[in-house]
């Protein structure tokens, strides 16, 4: 079995939005969809570029050309699927990212894990 | 202009994209001063790999000081700064390399394409002699040295660029 690469968050964050995107997951898409997902901060499409290309090094995801599209001026989007490789790594964040969150619950409190969802964003 | 900045790998979806999302004006030039330098480093970071980069950088080095020793410029080295000056035409000339792979179209293939780039790379190196030859002449390197470690330049470049292909780590179509 391919030994897990590591991913930074907002890797993560790529990830996570070329996943719940399936089909429809290109450029504009991606962005938006991550952008969503890391409010309130706002992100950039560069940003989002050279992470799937990162991404894409590293065998977490697989992109390829689509048809032309005429509401893009004629020209063909790429778009991208995620790597059961990727679906691992991916899973293997969640799961850190939630023994992380239980041992906060844990130093911080139950109330504190209560407010915790409420907080705007 | 646009489609001239942006390396031809990913030029079509990048224009797409930045066609899909236009609002106005100033929105798009938003965008694209946001993507175009994201993607011009991502290219030159996939194409460039810097264990090769340092091979071809003491090549290059190397064959300017070897010029220099083998053909009559021994004097030169021994001048103020006569080693570094020798490092100005080969800094260009890597430069020059990484750009030009980064913009190289990953559909065109050729045996020749990496002499080709490394001919016009060493031609950089050229030009930019010319204009220190114009501007501040203590700064250029003899055309003697110039001359023959370009071309001994050119044949170690040209076969490490040949064994070490600047790689474009993107599948060809996903399976």
């Amino acid at each position: 079995m391919a030994k897990l690469p590591s991913i930074g968050q907002f890797e993560q964050l790529v990830l996570t939005a070329v996943m719940s995107l399936r089909e429809n997951a290109y450029g504009v898409t991606i962005h938006q969809k991550a952008q969503e997902l890391a409010r309130p901060k706002s992100i950039s499409i560069g940003a989002v570029y050279v992470t799937l290309d990162r991404l894409e090094d590293k065998g977490l995801i697989a992109s390829w050309l689509s048809e032309p599209t005429a509401e893009r001026g004629g020209r063909a989007k790429r778009c991208y699927r995620v790597e059961a490789l990727g679906e691992r790594a991916l899973q293997e964040s969640a799961t850190t990212a939630k023994r992380v969150f239980d041992e906060l619950v844990k130093v911080l409190g139950k109330d504190w894990a209560r407010n915790w969802g409420k907080q705007p964003g | 202009m646009l489609k001239l900045l942006l390396p031809p790998a990913c030029r079509e979806e990048v224009l797409g994209d930045l066609h899909e999302r236009y609002s106005g004006r100033l929105a798009y030039l938003a965008d694209a001063c946001s993507a175009v330098p994201c993607v011009i480093w991502s290219r030159i970071r996939r194409t460039t790999d810097p264990q090769v980069l340092l091979m071809e950088a003491l090549a290059l080095y190397l064959s300017f000081v070897g010029a220099a020793r083998l053909f009559g410029q021994t004097p030169f080295l021994y001048t103020p700064w006569g080693l570094l000056r020798l490092a100005i035409p080969a800094a260009v000339a890597l430069l020059a390399l990484i750009l030009i792979d980064a913009y190289a179209d990953p559909a065109k293939r050729s045996p020749v394409r990496p002499m080709i780039h490394v001919a016009a790379a060493i031609g950089f190196a050229f030009l930019s002699q010319a204009s220190f030859q114009a501007a501040d002449p203590q700064l250029a390197v003899p055309l003697r040295i110039m001359f023959y470690g370009g071309g001994m330049g050119l044949v170690l470049l040209s076969a490490l660029h040949a064994f070490f292909a600047p790689g474009d780590h993107r599948p060809r179509g996903a399976t």
